[in-house]
């Protein structure tokens, strides 16, 4: 039955909000996909919990819908399980870099062939707007009324020296190339970031600043200094793939060439494995 | 031999002397003999230096527990002497290592044999390490093993620098043998049987029923199942991984089951402490997830290398909110083997939670097993079969069918509440609705249990003794050792705890034999059952029961 790709649910983002610009673009890279031989079938998806992961519910992709900061280690292990799949986890910044940031250092570290697309709007939006790791020095939420007093991290900086292959930044107000860049991560195979500045209308409106600043990478992907040294620029803000390299995933060496679930033992080989195992 | 039906072996020494090694090569000396074995490691949470001691017992019956009042004891160091002193049966024979241990230190009325083994390691390689090779050495001679047949035992055993093992050997062979050759006979048994730990029967039934994956984070006393899978993956057919963190570990469970592959974790009380909150995302989602937890002494870090039963009602209740759930523990390795594969079956089966609870007292100790491989259950999960697929479509028994991918169908696991096609909802009906349905779960799941065998009993006459897990091994022998009659019932499921089975009980005053400082057991006995025990007996040193001694304390008991 063919369904439409945006389901019934009640959508309840707020009117302008940047994360319409990141399904509208997810919604194109599956149709990107799709032509390059990578149904839909074979995509499937995770999310955190936040303003962010509601996408869960809004597009009909299959996937389980995750909690804080968990989706990374979540979608680490659908793609162990079956390394047949294209596994795409969508986080917040605070999830991603906050709650979850150990998961998705490690990922990186590993190689491991999912592709996490964080919608950096720089505020933890579902819990009323406190600071994260991306907000700026100064930020004022209900947790720090008198202005965010830690600096803030840069994503893609993290995400290079962690060890992804590839890094990208795309812009929730630009569908036509984030699209391109959502569908280059998912083919990419090894672990694949992708930071979506993404606006809230509602605590962090940064449209006319982002629309001021951020630029188009042309050359991409870098190499990895330079890729590097552009992740830590302030000002422009590149959007575009910044770093790409070829590298075995983590899941081909630790599952040995196999799929889990696919190429399963019968249970009489099974059996006289363990047989095996026990005698010597 | 004493008109005893058991024979102990004790090797002591420091970590990095190869105790453990020494230990285990013994207990396969037995079971070469077609003898059964029980062989119990007790080491400090170091890598050098310390106190380590192994005690390895043998019978030609089925024997159940170590034994600490040894028939032959080997010091290899002074320290073993002092703390294994009062250990030694009145006939027996003490080997020690004459270079470190002052005559003063020697028991009494042993047949003590100092042999100068350091100055006879000292003319080779690693010589604190081949200290070990005494202790088997020493059994060899007092057993009347011949000099050809320890020469081979060593050359199966310690293969590397065969050599220099050899002629080490040779020495405490002869000074062994000069004054206790031949001291202990022991008689060949019926049939030879593999030694395996409880971990690693953990690892084996759950392959039997046809486990995929194991995602563990090191932890002292489950490590071993990691260790295990990770070394015979390749031919078992299961891929073994070590990420980083036990929340990783979880969670990374719960994405494997969502794509179909029958991931199990393992762990102690710290690391099950880092995942409940994927046991309640794996019990909103309804996912299929099983988790072992090996106990060791807590709280927090505790005391990683020993045994205790304290984390029964933290095994009960892990994760927000209400969660159909099964939880059982083994109480023999055999029983670890088989339950492994029943749990990874009934997980599936229901899409429910389960943990395996054990203690460090099953999960290390190394018997000699007789298992019946192919009575080993097998995961099969209910299967969408065509048409239009909702996740949690609403069902009898709860248990709504699975889907995976790749599929043309939407798949929506979610840890929302949700409808039944897995999107989130708010909406007070479906709310109370999906609580509903995953209950009706928790009563399949009793339905299914009183189909199989839930509560284990021991014996028949007298005295009514509650146990379960590890412990039921130290009640069982304790009985034996002293001749003690009494029905010995030991509940396999604790949750849902099978009551059908045990209501003759309620009303009871049964002894009841656990190893946690409050009676958390005797705590669930008479919530679940009513009963009031007659006596909680508890042990909560960090030491799984003596059966000596556990038998003394239940002769008192059951007066
Ligand atoms: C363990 C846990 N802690 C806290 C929360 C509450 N919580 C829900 S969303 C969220 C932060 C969301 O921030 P972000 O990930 O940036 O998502 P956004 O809403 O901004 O899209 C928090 C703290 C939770 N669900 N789980
Ligand atoms: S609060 Fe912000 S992030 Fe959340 S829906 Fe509204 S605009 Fe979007
Ligand atoms: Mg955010």
């Amino acid at each position: 039955m063919a369904r439409e790709f945006i389901t019934e649910v009640e959508n309840t983002w707020c009117t302008g909000c940047g994360n319409f610009g990141i399904m509208n673009a997810m919604k194109k890279a599956v149709g990107i996909l799709e032509d390059r031989d990578i149904p839909k079938s074979r995509i499937f998806m995770t999310a955190g919990i936040g303003c962010h992961a509601k996408i869960f519910d809004y597009m009909s992709l299959s996937g389980l819908y995750s909690i804080h900061g968990r989706a990374m280690a979540t979608a680490e292990g659908m793609k162990l399980g079956n390394p047949g799949l294209r596994i795409v986890a969508f986080c917040g910044d605070g999830d991603a870099l906050g709650e979850g940031i150990a998961h998705m250092m490690h990922a990186a570290k590993r190689n491991s062939d999912i592709t996490v697309v964080m919608h950096d709007n720089g505020v933890y939006a579902l819990t009323t707007g406190q600071r994260g790791p991306t907000s700026p020095r100064g930020f004022k939420g209900p947790s720090t009324p008198e202005g965010n007093n830690e600096d803030p991290w840069k994503p893609l900086v993290l995400m290079l020296e962690a060890g992804a292959t590839f890094a990208a930044r795309g812009y929730s107000g630009n569908v036509e190339q984030l699209a391109e860049i959502v569908a280059a991560a998912v083919e990419h195979q090894g672990f694949s970031f992708v930071q979506v500045l993404q606006p809230s209308v509602t605590f962090t409106n940064y449209f006319e600043e982002y629309n001021e600043i951020v630029t188009t990478l042309e050359e991409g992907p870098l190499e990895f200094d330079e890729a590097l040294r552009l992740a830590r620029q302030e000002e422009p803000l590149p959007a575009g793939v910044f770093y790409r390299k070829e590298k075995e995933p983590y899941e081909v060496s630790i599952n040995r060439g196999r799929n889990p679930v696919e190429d399963r033992m019968r249970r009489e080989k099974r059996m006289k494995a363990i047989g095996d195992t026990l005698g010597g | 031999m004493s008109e005893r039906d058991t024979f102990s072996f004790i090797v002591g020494g420091r970590a990095g002397a190869g105790v453990k090694k020494a230990g285990s090569v013994a207990s396969n000396l037995f079971a070469s003999m077609k003898r059964y074995v029980f062989q119990m490691d007790d080491y400090q949470s170091l890598i050098r230096g310390g106190h380590n001691f192994v005690a390895t017992s043998t019978s030609l019956r089925p024997i159940l527990s170590h034994y600490m009042r040894a028939d032959l004891l080997v010091a290899l160091d002074a320290r073993s002497v002092r703390a294994h002193r009062e250990d030694v049966r009145e006939d027996a024979v003490l080997v020690y290592n004459s270079d470190e241990v002052e005559e003063g230190d020697l028991p009494d009325g042993v047949d003590a044999i100092g042999v100068a083994m350091k100055e006879a390691a000292k003319e080779y390689p690693n010589p604190e390490l081949r200290l070990g090779l005494a202790g088997p050495t020493a059994l060899a001679a007092c057993i009347g093993l011949s000099r050809d047949d320890l020469a081979e035992l060593i050359e199966r055993e310690y293969k590397r620098d065969l050599e220099a093992n050899q002629a080490f050997a040779d020495a405490v062979y002869d000074a062994v043998s000069e004054k206790a050759g031949g001291r202990f006979e022991l008689e060949e048994g019926d049939e030879e049987r593999p030694m395996l730990t409880g971990n690693e029967a953990i690892a084996l039934g759950a392959c039997a029923a046809g486990l995929d994956v194991y995602f563990a984070y090191p932890m002292t006393p489950a490590s071993t199942i990691l260790h295990f899978l990770a070394k015979h993956g390749k031919k078992l057919g299961v891929t073994a991984m070590q990420p980083e963190s036990e929340i990783a570990v979880a969670n990374m469970a719960v994405g494997a089951a969502a794509v179909g592959a029958r991931a199990m974790v393992g762990t102690s009380g710290g690391g099950f402490a880092l995942m409940e909150e994927a046991f309640s995302l794996a019990g909103m989602a309804e996912v299929p997830f099983l988790g072992v937890l090996s106990s060791r002494p807590g709280p927090s870090t505790g005391v990683p290398t020993y045994t205790e039963q304290a984390d029964l009602h933290f095994a009960l209740h892990p994760g927000q909110g209400d969660i159909p759930r099964v939880v059982a523990s083994p109480g023999t390795v055999e029983e670890a083997y088989i339950l492994a594969a029943e749990m990874l079956a009934l997980v599936w089966e229901f899409q429910a939670q389960g943990v395996l609870l054990t203690e460090k007292h099953l999960s290390e100790s190394r018997v000699t097993a007789a298992i019946d491989l192919d009575s080993a259950a097998e995961v099969s999960p209910v299967m969408h079969e065509d048409g239009e697929y909702k996740r949690y479509v609403s069902a009898e028994n709860g248990v709504s069918p699975l889907l995976f991918p790749p599929s043309e169908e939407l798949i929506n696991w979610t840890s929302y509440e949700h409808d039944e096609s897995g999107f989130t909802t708010e909406e007070a009906g479906e709310i109370a609705a999906m609580h509903d349905k995953r209950n009706r779960k928790t009563e399949a799941m009793k339905e299914r249990l009183k189909g199989m065998r839930a509560v284990n009993r021991h014996g028949d006459g007298g005295q009514v003794i509650f146990t379960y897990g590890s412990t039921t091994m130290s009640v069982l022998e304790a009985l034996k050792a002293r001749g003690l009659e009494a029905t010995v019932v030991q509940p396999v499921y604790l949750k849902p705890f099978p009551v059908w089975e045990l209501d003759e009980y309620s009303g009871a005053n049964p002894i009841v034999v656990e190893q946690s400082s409050t009676g958390q057991f005797a705590t669930l006995l008479r919530y679940e059952l009513g009963v009031e025990p007659s006596k909680v007996i508890t042990k909560y040193d960090g030491r799984p029961f003596e059966p000596d001694d556990l038998a003394a304390e239940l002769e008192k008991a059951i007066g």
